[in-house]
């Protein structure tokens, strides 16, 4: 059996990627199960799905905590403890990371386990699509090549999913010509299965009641909120070009998080430990001072202070 | 004709904030957007009674993006706990036990999932005794928080979790949006509004009105949603605004009872407004939808004839 793990940031597509790569299994005639992580599956918030592909039928069930292969879309999540993504990654697992860097460039940066190997799938979004999109067609056409799918079952299992979804004829002929371009292009890495390992039952503990004076989940801090930082939320930050800025505040005004605030002389200072790249400032800007840049560097763009 | 008398130009919004960054709502969350606007008029001292929903996100345990008090109640019973602590807080002023200057706002933070079904018989409860309270409704049209099911208050032609595209439905959602300002104001409260993101001047000036008047304030906050109604999170403000341009999110006030329309729409047609989320796309993919959407523009139409007549 094979056990695929998918890390990305909801919005990304990394639910359907585990689909895709299932459904293009199933096609193939294995056995194949996929499933997210249920919980807020928030634009921008940790996600991860999995996939698991056999010869025969599946008896195990749940979340995949020792993967022969893990797919992150997002290199930030590496960094982000809540995403935990490294969780039963050892020297045999392959892992793949939606990254501009090289694999031996992304080891020296970040030391991460596994097999690694990499491709730059956000920028080929943004060449043929002209803007930031999901790029689930492309997570799976790389999981299937690294896990030895077919092009032509990846091919068709996209159009299936990609339809459940309601997205266009044309817009799922495009996600197939980028999911073909990735599929080339990604540096295949041998995964091997190795012994099985025996899986240990999880122990439960029955819950404990409580009265409810006790039972009460209480915080007595104000705003305390700001300890969490959502800045690993982005793929694009918005900069300020300052000789653009006219200051005219609606940057500030329309932003739902309030992380940007005025200056005296009225130029936007953003917080970019809270930021969560939503582009509103940039959408809204009516002067053109705000520019979405991707976040650069790969695993370390970004850290949980 | 509406004016505003408070807020004239942008730089009038108070720069102080409100509700701190650190929450895990989504990113171009249009909900929180106008509860930050919202809350720059409301202040610190607000006691916020949550009914469960998307804003559950706010206070996720141990952290909380106020200063002031939360509360966190059921889907169903959120006026209900507001009227509890409105009642306290009056005891304990009257006993002498909390100075007047420490009374708090209580304001009722709810989704369309709880304001237009779950809620509605504790809010009309609320409306009926008088409660003096602040009811905030964050509208995204369907319950957000679980994955987009279908809430009375989704528009006909939405496509959500719960109201594929089928055969026999092909555009969707087949029920009309609940007319909740309608409902609300049956009961004659002495302000209600709808406000949009987009509009902040509007929504200030609104919550600054509101102040004025003892007794239930309610609100109905147009929340554009890239997550459930599928769009770029960067075009919030755009979706909020084609929202109201087209008529289909009239911006209104009411009055005891007296409804004024606080901007007329040059009314574009609504397919500019459908057809920037993905909700809407079966309308024009992979056949156009004529009937649907003549239907929406139809009712869009009707309405502001009745109301400009």
């Amino acid at each position: 059996m094979l056990a695929i793990r998918f890390h990305g940031r909801g919005g990304q597509g990394a639910k359907t990627a585990s689909r895709i790569l299932g459904t293009a299994a199933f096609l193939e005639g294995f056995v194949a199960q996929d499933s997210p992580i249920y919980g807020a599956e928030r634009r921008g918030a940790p996600v991860a799905a999995f996939t698991r592909i056999a010869r025969e039928p599946i008896r195990e069930r749940g979340i995949v905590a020792h993967p022969n292969l893990v797919v992150v879309a997002d290199a930030s999540l590496i960094g982000d403890p809540a995403a935990r993504v490294l969780q039963g990654v050892g020297e045999k697992t392959v892992v793949f990371v939606n990254s501009p860097l090289s694999a031996e460039q992304f080891r020296a940066e970040t030391s991460l386990p596994g097999r690694l190997t990499t491709l730059d799938l956000t920028e080929i979004v943004v060449q043929h699509f002209g803007k930031r999109g999901a790029i689930s067609a492309l997570l799976g056409a790389v999981a299937g090549r690294l896990v030895g799918l077919r092009q032509g079952s990846i091919h068709e299992a996209i159009a299936r999913e990609l339809a459940e979804l309601g997205l266009a004829t044309s817009d799922i002929e495009r996600n197939q010509a980028v999911a073909h371009q990735s599929y080339e292009t990604v540096q295949p890495v041998a995964i091997e299965t190795g012994v099985p390992q025996p899986i240990v039952p999880a122990q439960l503990q029955a819950p404990m009641y409580e009265p409810p004076t006790r039972g009460t989940a209480r915080i007595s801090a104000a705003a305390n909120s700001v300890l969490r930082e959502t800045g690993g939320w982005r793929t694009f930050r918005p900069v300020l070009v300052p000789d653009k800025c006219n200051g005219c505040w609606l940057c500030f005004v329309y932003c739902p998080d309030g992380v940007i605030s005025m200056t005296k002389d009225d130029k936007p200072v953003i917080d970019y430990d809270h930021c969560k790249g939503c582009q509103i400032c940039v959408h809204e800007c009516p002067t053109d001072a705000l520019v979405a840049e991707r976040e650069k560097g790969g695993g370390v763009a970004w850290r949980a202070k | 004709m509406w004016q505003r008398e408070t807020f004239k130009k942008i730089k009038q919004i108070p720069s102080e904030e409100h509700v701190f960054p650190g929450t895990s709502l989504c990113a171009g969350c249009g909900g929180l957007e106008s509860l930050r606007l919202a809350a720059k008029v409301l202040g610190d001292d607000v006691l916020y009674v949550n009914a469960a929903g998307c804003f559950t996100m706010l206070a996720a345990y141990p952290f909380t993006p106020f200063k002031g008090s939360w509360l966190y109640t059921t889907m169903g019973s959120a006026p209900a706990g507001a009227q509890g602590v409105r009642d306290a807080l009056d005891v304990l002023i009257a006993k002498g036990r909390l100075p007047k200057e420490e009374d708090l706002k209580v304001v009722v933070l709810g989704g369309d999932g709880s304001t237009y079904d779950m809620a509605l018989s504790s809010t009309s409860g609320a409306l009926y005794r008088g409660l003096d309270f602040y009811y905030f409704c964050y509208d995204n049209e369907a319950y957000g928080n679980t994955g987009m099911q279908l809430s009375s208050s989704t528009p006909y032609g939405a496509r959500t979790a719960t109201s594929p595209c089928s055969l026999q439905h092909p555009a969707g959602t087949i029920q009309e949006k609940k007319d909740i300002f309608e409902i609300w104001r049956a009961h004659t409260p002495p302000y209600i509004a709808t406000v949009a993101p987009r509009y902040p001047l509007d929504l200030e000036e609104k919550f600054a009105r509101a102040a004025k008047f003892t007794g239930p304030k309610l609100f109905l906050a147009l929340s554009a949603c890239p997550t459930g109604w599928l769009y770029d999170p960067g075009e919030t403000p755009e979706v909020a605004r084609l929202a109201v341009e087209t008529g289909l999110w009239p911006l209104k006030e009411a009055i005891n009872g007296q409804v004024t329309h606080t901007y007329i729409p040059k009314l574009k047609p609504v397919e500019d407004y459908l057809k920037l989320q993905g909700r809407f796309r079966h309308l024009f993919e992979p056949t156009r939808q004529d009937e649907a959407i003549r239907h929406i523009q139809e009712r869009v139409d009707a309405y502001w004839k009745r109301v400009s007549g």
